[in-house]
């Protein structure tokens, strides 16, 4: 079975400083990757550059068997298999729920305004939200507007999730309720990479813990054991700090 | 004392001086009214190259902003007006007008939606990225429509030194209102006519003063009521904003 995302030796720099140093990681259908990491050791640099909102200077980005710097890619192509989700949320804010929710399956798919709207009624409610449909960004808490911007990339249809720190700037009593989503998201059997913090996240719903450092994966594997019995020192000196 | 009010204001030519000012009016308005379209739109095409990818286009770009802000709009108008013809291109006044606003207001509109849309933070972009829009999408349904409200405020002030500056044509012969009233003020032999071209200035710019100025209170004061993220727009990016409205005034 040909990988969901895979990721050969990839060499990121942002001028001088070099962020990615060959990193690989395979994600196959249905897993659920979550990636740990210090801050600056690449992890938010790493999912930009497997849906292209990055260029790398080194190595291979295969989504679903087709490289994405290749020849003949279309990188918009590419990113609509890809959602992604931001820590700082990035609604569009002038737009409410609905239609940030219908603007990419309206512009980018050519749906039509009914079709869309339905889908996204559709969304509103799977992540609880049937009531806010037509709030502003500015008129929900950070955690309702978490689950919009999940729903937004959801309507695309995407193939796969790519998360980033989405709980970080939650406050604390918000944290739950994106969590439930995405639990709920994985159960239905979604392929995501997710960047978090929350081991207790990790633990129940990861089925493989990655960690990286200093722009390189350091160590993987089951999230139980790995965080039970980690393997290299820094790994052991990372968990021990965040757990 | 009524010696001055004699001169300012002598009741008969004032009314003589009103009547034919007005009639001046729709000539203003229509080179106005070009000039604001012709002038907004170059702008944003100028602001859309001026961000391009290309560096070569970034740069052409950049050299014409920075000409065409840097030249006084005078010897522009002059320029198309007395100047061209002698290469063999004659256009009338009142294009010479339009034209010479358009290159040059352009510019300065330029500066203002590179600003505006500088000013939308990058996560917007990457948002609409990542869910499969091009750039030019993301432009049109995302950045643009949020940076237009931004920049409002300062398109105002600069239309309103688009007000004023009509003026300077009077110099091309577009019979606009300084152009009557001078000539009025040589057959009356009194300044009257001038206080008349005044006061009609004025009743059109002070509203849009004002209008600018609320405008402008509105956007300090409208600030979202949750937490701010990292969706607001930065202090440097509203500086910037500023700085190029009042590049926008003293043309
Ligand atoms: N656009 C950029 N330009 C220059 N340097 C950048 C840019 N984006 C990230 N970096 C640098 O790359 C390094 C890795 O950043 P990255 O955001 O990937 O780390 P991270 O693991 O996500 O950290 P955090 O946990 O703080 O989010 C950091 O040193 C950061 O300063
Ligand atoms: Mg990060």
């Amino acid at each position: 079975m040909i990988p969901m995302i895979e990721l050969i030796d990839v060499h990121k720099s942002f001028g001088h400083l070099e962020v990615l140093r060959g990193v690989s990681l395979r994600v196959t259908k249905g897993e659920v990757v979550v990636v740990i990491g210090p801050s600056g050791s690449g992890k938010s640099t790493m999912l930009r550059c497997i849906n292209g909102l990055e260029p790398i200077q080194r190595g291979k980005v295969v989504i679903e068997g087709e490289d994405l710097h290749g020849p003949g890619t279309d990188p918009n192509k590419i990113r609509q298999k890809i959602g992604m989700v931001f820590q700082q949320f990035n609604l569009f804010p002038h737009k409410n729920a609905l239609q940030n929710i219908m603007l990419a399956p309206m512009k980018v798919q050519k749906k039509s305004t009914r079709e869309a709207e339905a889908i996204a009624r559709d969304l509103l409610d799977r992540v609880g939200l049937a009531d806010k449909a037509h709030a502003y960004p500015d008129e929900l808490s950070g955690g309702q507007q978490q689950r919009v911007a999940i729903a937004r990339a959801l309507a695309m249809k995407p193939d796969m999730m790519l998360f980033d720190e989405v709980t970080s700037a939650l406050d604390p009593e918000l944290v739950a309720e994106v969590l439930a989503v995405m639990q709920q998201l994985a159960e239905g059997g979604m392929t995501m990479v997710v960047v978090t913090h929350e081991m207790g996240f990790a633990r129940e719903v990861g089925s493989r813990l990655v960690f990286m450092d200093e722009g390189t994966v350091i160590e993987e594997g089951d999230p139980r054991e790995m965080i039970a019995n980690p393997k290299e020192p820094r790994t052991q000196k990372f968990l021990s700090m965040v757990l | 004392m009524s010696d001055l009010i004699n001169a300012f204001f002598n009741g008969e030519i004032f009314k003589d001086s009103l009547w034919l000012l007005v009639k001046t009016l729709p000539t203003v308005f229509e080179v106005l009214v070009l000039g604001l379209v012709f002038s907004y739109l170059w702008g944003l095409i100028l602001a859309l190259m001026r961000l391009s990818r290309f560096r070569v286009l970034r740069y052409l770009t950049g050299a014409y902003i920075d000409f065409f802000r840097g030249l006084p709009l005078l010897l522009l108008f002059i320029f198309i007006y007395y100047g061209l013809p002698l290469a063999g291109l004659t256009l009338n006044a009142l294009t010479s007008g339009v034209l010479g606003l358009t290159l040059c207001y352009g510019a300065y509109s330029a500066e203002i939606f590179r600003a505006g849309i500088q000013a939308i933070p990058r996560g917007q972009t990457e948002a609409a990225r990542s869910l499969g829009m091009t750039s030019g999408q993301a432009m049109r349904y995302v950045i643009l429509p949020q940076a237009v409200k931004l920049v409002i405020p300062p398109l105002t002030n600069e239309f309103i030194a688009m007000i004023k500056d009509t003026s300077l044509m009077s110099v091309i012969a577009v019979p606009e209102l300084l152009f009557r009233a001078k000539e009025k003020m040589g057959v009356v032999a009194n300044p009257t006519p001038l206080t008349v071209a005044a006061l009609i200035y004025v009743v059109f710019t002070i509203p849009l003063i004002r209008l600018a100025a609320r405008l402008e209170s509105k956007r300090r004061k409208r600030r979202p009521p949750t937490k701010p993220a990292a969706a607001e727009i930065s202090p440097e990016a509203e500086q910037d904003l500023l700085n190029t409205d009042i590049a926008g005034q003293l043309p």
